[in-house]
């Protein structure tokens, strides 16, 4: 026991990786998963999706499913929403996924547990506690009720935000790990689960019960409630809805069945909501597409009673105003006086809210709005060995809430079978919570964000496909440019190295760097936009940035390609420090990247203002016969990189000078001065650069 | 701040040439501070030392670099003392004062300069630096309105300006503004211009001993006491 047990356990535990610099992003706290939003975003904007997805993968068990449908709180975050509008991260995470192959990703685990584990339900939760219960290698067997896997997943979202094939997928995958799947098996006793060899049971059950919307003629025939109308369709039901149809209610749930009924034939379909616009809960590009495909809102609108007549339902409605804010923060509706009205309609599908239903065999306690009761770490129900997540517990929420709490619950289950105290995860870093302040904001780049295409309205009411497609190559790199890299930015790592020589303040792009009272120079990292120039420009040496990837990656990537440039039997060389965003993320630099043959080695760089002279001089001494830097200019989404590369560049030059080598041997390409093809411009440059090495070889065969 | 530049790299190697193992040595104050002689520096002279090693194909020098925080105390150099012990010469980048300080700590290791202490001034703006003080040891900046007419003035004249000055700028460089017309439009500001036209005479020069030496510790000897 002792020490091993504590390696065993800490091995064991599901965990998020972590990359080691200093500060947490707004984006990724508030992402229930605590995905590494930063990282992959980046990775996008340097066209490496393959990476992106692995970083994708790694916090996400089903990132293909959060590509569709996730409500992304993360953009709510963005604090590029304080300069223009948050970068479009689940968008950019679709175009990771479908680019960088998710679909091909086979996945293998092993029993090394002899535990079984019982997951009743088979939700985003269930599947998510399934996925990783299984990776630490237990025995897992999800129970569904229903004829197919997925829950919510399947049965609530409508296929045209998430096509069925993309939930198969995840499941089929499921069963590649070993997970047993048993539909059509509705659970009915926890006590038989137990008896069945199962030591311990994870009830996801969901919110699947509408709630009543409580007035007269509810029972009607052509009344429906969301939940089971979704249901229906979902699982291949092809109601015929013909003439007007009416859905009351303002949440994501309305939303989705009022598009749904379009989607089926109805003439005319409204929703009835008793709030305005600003108080509705549903997902305001799901409200603004909903309103493109021909709906109609009557906002402030609540139906009292409904009448069948002649095949007809009359619903009569009272008009509402807003009075004081209720428990929930919003304006309660209250009804205005005499303001009742009759609207004639075929069909009325009340979608107002659900609630979990769970069965009374399961002797568990439940609390308000018919939620399972946890304790808020373990999971655990008042039941041994019986945890419970998702909607079940919460109450109707998010796709990646449910997810998060899968997860939670699989280490849960976990410390509970290896009897181990739950350890609460502490925040690992600090988080970044400061604004931007306006004069930050004022100098940077304000670039719009670019939302990924469409189907149009007339199109996509037509059938049961996807609404919003992906977006191109080009489109995706400059929108994942947009990041500011929160909390990555320049640090005073030897505060007593600092001469306090205030380069870094005169330098600074962004006027970031400032004295304090006592004549500190102080970096604020909420503000620090992490390009890089202090450090490359800092004197003293004494700043760097806080991702250690930033601080070796070119020289690592240099000594890498001298290396290969040393054994290659092509002489002269060249080293190119080309931007990487304009390599492979735009392309604009792709013409660059030449075969050995051409004897030009390219490092590529997160950005020229990060090559420093040192890096100039230690090619030229390994031998290249010249060397460029090569910028992406106009699309640089930093200020001022090239103006601090040219003065560098002239540093170095002069000393070349000195050296005796020409100064040409080192050039800069930035695309926007030139407005010529940096290809062309190479060219030019590598066949001088072969008169040089000709000259000099001339020269020695004089001299001996 | 003492501010210097870095000497031509070919004069430093010319007289780095005797020497096989060198230290390239940086200071942490001023040298930083105007950009001649930091960490940044000492590793950008390294590395173009090493290149011209390479490039020229003679000298066969293996060179070593460290910043210290001051040179100008002994008590710093104290700290490179391991560092030391197998160079046959220390090119420090630090000031004048530096190279002395070294010379004096390491009496067995030739100290040899790396840059050109220039001026005691201050940066202008990034990049830019101006001279500022003379040093001359007789202070006058109350009766010049806070603009030193010893370093600022071409000809460091007591009683400016003299007939050279044309728009504000001064005849040897028309760029140079003429620190006796700075020195009129800042009196005039502060309401003293009667400063001006008093005559100061010419200070003796032979009255101001060289090496200078200033003495802040009172002198108590052995076994006085204050009653």
């Amino acid at each position: 026991m002792g020490n091993s047990n504590i390696k065993n356990y800490q091995a064991s535990r599901v965990k998020e990786p972590s990359y080691g610099h200093g500060f947490t992003p707004p984006c990724q706290a508030a992402c229930p998963l605590h995905m590494n939003i930063s990282e992959y975003i980046d990775l996008v904007a340097q066209g490496k999706v393959m990476e992106a997805l692995q970083v994708i993968r790694d916090g996400n068990p089903f990132p293909s499913i959060c590509a569709y449908v996730c409500t992304h709180p993360c953009e709510d975050a963005c604090r590029r929403g304080q300069v223009d509008k948050p970068i479009a991260i689940r968008a950019l995470k679709r175009f990771a996924v479908e680019f960088g192959g998710d679909r091909m990703i086979q996945l293998e685990a092993e029993t090394t547990q002899t535990e079984k584990v019982a997951i009743v339900g088979s939700g985003p939760a269930g599947l998510a506690c399934a996925y990783y219960l299984r990776k630490l290698g237990y025995p897992v067997t999800i129970f569904e009720a229903h004829s197919e896997m997925g829950g919510m997943l399947r049965v609530g979202i409508p296929q045209y935000r998430l096509p069925r094939e993309v939930l198969d997928t995840e499941v089929q995958r499921l069963t590649q790990m070993g997970i047993e799947i048993r539909t059509n098996t509705r659970v009915v006793s926890l006590e038989l689960l137990f008896d069945m060899g199962y030591k311990a049971v994870f009830i996801t059950i969901g919110a699947h019960q509408s709630l009543r919307m409580g007035i007269e003629g509810e029972e009607s025939p052509g009344v429906i409630d969301g939940a089971t109308f979704l249901h229906e369709v979902n699982l291949g039901l092809k109601p015929s809805l013909e003439g007007t149809v009416a859905v009351v209610g303002g949440g994501n749930v309305a939303i989705d069945a009022a598009r749904t009924a379009v989607r089926l034939g109805a003439n005319k379909v409204g929703i009835l909501y008793r709030r305005s616009r600003t108080e509705m809960p549903a997902d305001p590009t799901e409200v603004e597409q909903a309103l493109e495909e021909g709906l109609e809102i009557m906002f402030l609108v609540a139906p009292t009673r409904i009448k069948r007549k002649n095949g007809r339902l009359s619903v009569t409605c009272v008009r509402m105003e807003l009075g004081e804010p209720d428990a929930s923060g919003r304006r309660r509706p209250v009804p205005i006086k005499e303001s009742a009205f009759t609207k004639e309609i075929d069909t009325l599908i009340a979608a107002i809210g659900q609630a979990p239903q769970t069965p009374g065999d399961f002797h568990l306690r439940v609390g308000r709005g018919s939620t399972i009761q946890v304790d808020p770490v373990t999971l655990s129900t008042n039941q041994t060995g019986v945890f419970a997540g998702g909607d079940a517990v919460t109450g109707p929420a998010t796709v990646v809430e449910a997810l998060a709490a899968g997860r939670l619950a699989a280490s849960r289950i976990d410390d509970y079978l290896q009897h181990r105290y739950p350890l609460v995860d502490k925040e690992e870093q600090e988080s970044l919570i400061g604004d931007l302040l306006p004069k930050t904001v004022e100098m940077i780049k304000k670039t719009g964000r670019l939302e990924p295409p469409i189907v149009s309205p007339e199109a996509r009411t037509r059938d049961f496909k996807p609404v919003e497609l992906i977006y191109d190559w080009e489109a995706a790199v400059n929108e994942a440019r947009r990041c500011l890299r929160c909390g990555m930015g320049a640090e005073i790592l030897f505060q007593d190295k600092c001469a306090t020589c205030l380069t870094c303040l005169r330098v600074c792009p962004y006027h970031v760097p400032y004295l304090d009272d006592s004549g500190t120079i102080q970096i604020p990292p909420d503000q620090c936009q992490a390009c890089g120039i202090c450090v490359a420009e800092c004197p003293a040496k004494a700043i760097v940035l806080r991702k250690p990837y930033d601080r070796r990656h070119i020289t690592e990537e240099l000594e890498h390609a001298l290396k290969s440039a040393a054994e290659s039997k092509f002489k002269p060389f060249i080293v190119g420090f080309c931007c990487q965003y304009g390599l492979f993320g735009t392309g604009a630099l792709a013409s660059l990247w030449r075969g050995a043959k051409a004897g030009i080695w390219i490092v590529p760089v997160l950005c020229i203002a990060k090559v420093e002279a040192d890096h100039i001089l230690r090619a030229f001494e390994m031998g290249a016969e010249g060397v460029f830097i090569a910028g992406c200019g106009e699309q640089c989404a930093r200020e001022d990189t090239a103006f601090w590369v040219r003065q560098r560049v002239e540093k170095v030059r002069k000393i070349l000078v000195q050296i005796g080598l020409e100064s040409e041997r080192l050039q800069t390409f930035v695309l926007d001065t030139t407005n010529e093809d940096p290809a062309k411009e190479l060219d030019r440059f590598a066949e001088r650069i072969g008169g040089f090495y000709l000259a000099s070889l001339i020269m020695q065969e004089v001299k001996s | 701040m003492i501010v210097a530049e870095q000497k031509p790299l070919e004069e430093i190697r010319r007289m780095i040439a005797p020497y096989e193992r060198v230290l390239i040595l940086g200071c942490g104050t001023c040298m930083t501070v105007c950009d001649a002689g930091g960490e940044r520096e000492v590793s950008f002279l390294h590395n173009a030392l090493r290149l011209a090693q390479t490039r020229s194909g003679n000298g066969s020098h293996t060179f070593s670099e460290y910043t210290v925080k001051r040179q100008c105390d002994l008590e710093f150099l104290d700290l490179i003392v391991d560092r030391v012990g197998d160079v046959d010469a220390i090119l420090s980048l630090g000031c004048g004062i530096g190279v002395q300080a070294i010379a004096e700590r390491f009496p067995d290791i030739p100290a040899l300069p790396g840059v050109n202490t220039s001026f005691m001034g201050a940066s202008k703006e990034w990049g830019v630096w101006d001279e500022r003080c003379a040093a001359c040891g007789d202070c006058r900046l109350a009766e010049t309105a806070g603009i030193c007419p010893i370093t600022r003035c071409t000809k460091g004249i007591l009683n400016g300006p003299c007939a050279g000055t044309k728009n504000g700028k001064c005849e040897a460089n028309k760029d140079m503004d003429c620190a006796w017309i700075l020195i009129y439009k800042r009196l005039e500001r502060l309401g003293q211009l009667e400063k001006m036209r008093r005559y100061y005479p010419p200070r003796n020069f032979r009255a101001i001993p060289r090496p200078k030496r200033i003495v802040s510790k009172a002198s108590i000897g052995v076994g006085e006491n204050d009653g």
